[in-house]
């Protein structure tokens, strides 16, 4: 080879790098300009499942790997648009049992773009898919009770409780949300269960045992306070003392400390003590 | 003079020699370095995983090694497969293996054999690698063999059709076949779908036919059972081997009497 053909493949060589370079500059700034373009065409789990000639798995695992990593960049206004075609109609759909795919994709719409519902049914999908698994109806449970829906998150720990795999900590969170959700008979036989069950743990019958009594003089005081307030609709005042709400409403307490400012007609607990009967 | 001739030798002695003889030959055929690469890749990847994911790092490590396991496998079973019976007739070491007391079933059996064996070596390693990277994360890897056993199924079967286009036709074409009936086998089951679609006619016999004849790798794919530890029926798996070990005997008869036909003059 001549030295002028030499310089010219040099030279020709030198120009593609230059040509590749500035092209792929453009290109990136180009892809930039759209983002979440790229998911307008992504095909389903049922087409992608065909696709994947027997390794439907792994494909999963390769799209939950990027979507971990695209929803890791908070650039980008709309990235959420696809969230759930991502996580229910691709990833799961392809992987109907992968447990940590309904959790995330739950997590990002929940707690990313504040898609509650959304964020359940993608949990809701998985509980129907994998109904042996107590761990989504358990996620589900706090995800219903941090948006404060705490009727609902009573039902999914009932259903995680009932699992047979489920931990203790399931069966007293559940206890825990009925007292949450105003349901305090319901939980107080519940955490009488914990407490009466054989199959209990020292730890769980420990915190069932400091919750019922919580729980009894809670309802105590809610019993006396409706007791104070039948007295004033029969009597058009407010008893002198806890003594005459006794003696005249038939209210027997089991001994105890309780403040009652006779003026309001406000009863405050000192400490825990019993209403016995009469309420 | 001794009017002594040389017995022929057995039937299984003739395979056992053609089955050695390509297992050695596979063997120089720089399989172990598609290993070595294999090996490298699982621990790479198990290594990238804790950066990437978030959870699900053994499931992943499962799908990729099992994933891998199988189409390196596949792709060991049509490069060297498809080339087993072209290379003798291009060598021209078949007439010299003809002209001995070898019946043409024994020789593909022997090049059966063989091949099985390189890939049956072939799944142990990579399966080892696969155990003690997981072993290292402390996750048994136990649980995969059923899966592993009936990726070594599917690779006779697919095997056996490789012999079979191996006798037929060259290399290039034989490969072609072959993963053809890979990716049918993996898509049998949208035959039947479209056979309800179609409804009647000839058109749903046809698809009716391909479903029966076609091998359904679905029955031989445990992979996400076997990653997600989901209980199987009783009697699956020896079911499962039974089928694709009788699928592939069949191909294979067939591949004798396609062999069997062909002229080598």
């Amino acid at each position: 080879m001549t030295a002028a053909r030499r310089g010219a493949v040099a030279l020709a060589l030198v120009a593609a790098v230059g040509v590749a370079a500035v092209s792929g500059a453009r290109l990136s700034r180009l892809v930039a300009e759209r983002p979440g373009e790229e998911l307008l065409y992504l095909p389903n789990g049922e087409q992608l499942r065909i696709l994947s000639l027997g390794h439907a798995s792994l494909l999963a695992d390769a799209i939950y790997l990027w979507a971990i990593q695209y929803y890791s960049n908070y650039e980008g206004a709309d990235r959420g648009r696809y969230v759930e075609h991502v996580f229910r109609g691709v990833i799961t759909e392809l992987d109907p049992h992968y447990i940590d795919a309904y959790w995330l994709g739950a997590l990002i719409l929940i707690v990313e773009f504040g898609e509650i519902d959304a964020g359940l049914g993608l949990l809701d999908k998985g509980i129907e898919r994998n109904p042996e698994r107590w761990i989504l109806p358990y996620l589900a449970a706090w995800e219903s009770h941090h948006a404060g829906r705490f009727a609902q998150a009573e039902g999914y720990f009932r259903r995680a409780a009932a699992l047979p795999d489920a931990p203790p900590v399931v069966r007293r969170a559940q206890a825990g949300m009925r007292t949450k959700a105003g349901d305090l008979d319901g939980a107080l036989a519940l955490w009488r269960q914990i407490a009466d069950d054989p199959r209990s743990d020292a730890g769980s019958v420990a915190v069932a045992r400091r919750q019922l009594a919580q729980l009894d003089a809670r309802l105590e005081l809610e019993r006396l306070e409706r007791a104070v307030e039948r007295f004033r609709a029969e009597h058009g005042r407010h008893p002198g003392g806890l003594g005459e709400l006794g003696t005249v409403a038939g209210v027997r307490l089991a001994g105890g400390s309780y403040a009652y400012d006779a003026k309001t007609g406000k009863i405050t607990r000192r400490s825990a003590r019993r209403v016995v009967a009469g309420d | 003079m001794s009017g002594e001739v040389a017995a022929p030798p057995s039937p299984l002695a003739a395979i056992r020699a053609i089955a050695l003889n390509t297992f050695r030959e596979a063997i120089r055929d720089r399989i172990l370095y598609l290993l070595l690469a294999f090996a490298l890749g699982v621990i790479a990847v198990s290594r990238l995983l804790s950066l990437l994911t978030v959870g699900s790092e053994e499931k992943i490590i499962k799908d990729v090694g099992l994933s891998a396991i199988s189409l390196f496998g596949v792709l060991t079973t049509v490069f060297v497969g498809t080339s087993l019976v072209f290379k003798e007739v291009e060598r021209r070491t078949i007439y010299t293996l003809l002209a001995n007391p070898v019946a043409r079933w024994q020789f593909i059996g022997g090049k059966f054999a063989g091949l099985l064996a390189v890939l049956a070596l072939n799944l142990g390693l990579m399966s080892a690698v696969l155990g003690a990277v997981l072993l290292l994360r402390d996750e048994s890897p136990w649980p995969l063999v059923p899966a592993i056993a009936l990726i070594l199924v599917e690779l006779a079967v697919i095997a056996a059709f490789a012999l079979l286009f191996s006798s037929l036709t060259n290399p290039i074409l034989a490969a072609l076949g072959t993963f053809a009936v890979y990716v049918a086998g993996h898509l049998s089951w949208s035959l039947r779908l479209l056979a309800d679609k179609v409804g009647s006619g000839l058109g749903a016999v046809l698809c009716e036919g391909l479903y029966r004849v076609l091998p359904n790798f679905d029955y031989l794919d445990l992979k996400a059972s076997a990653v997600h530890g989901l209980p199987r029926p009783p009697g699956l798996v020896p079911a499962a081997a039974a089928y694709g070990l009788a699928y592939a005997f069949v191909v294979l008869v067939v591949a004798c009497f396609a062999f069997q036909r062909r002229d080598f003059k």
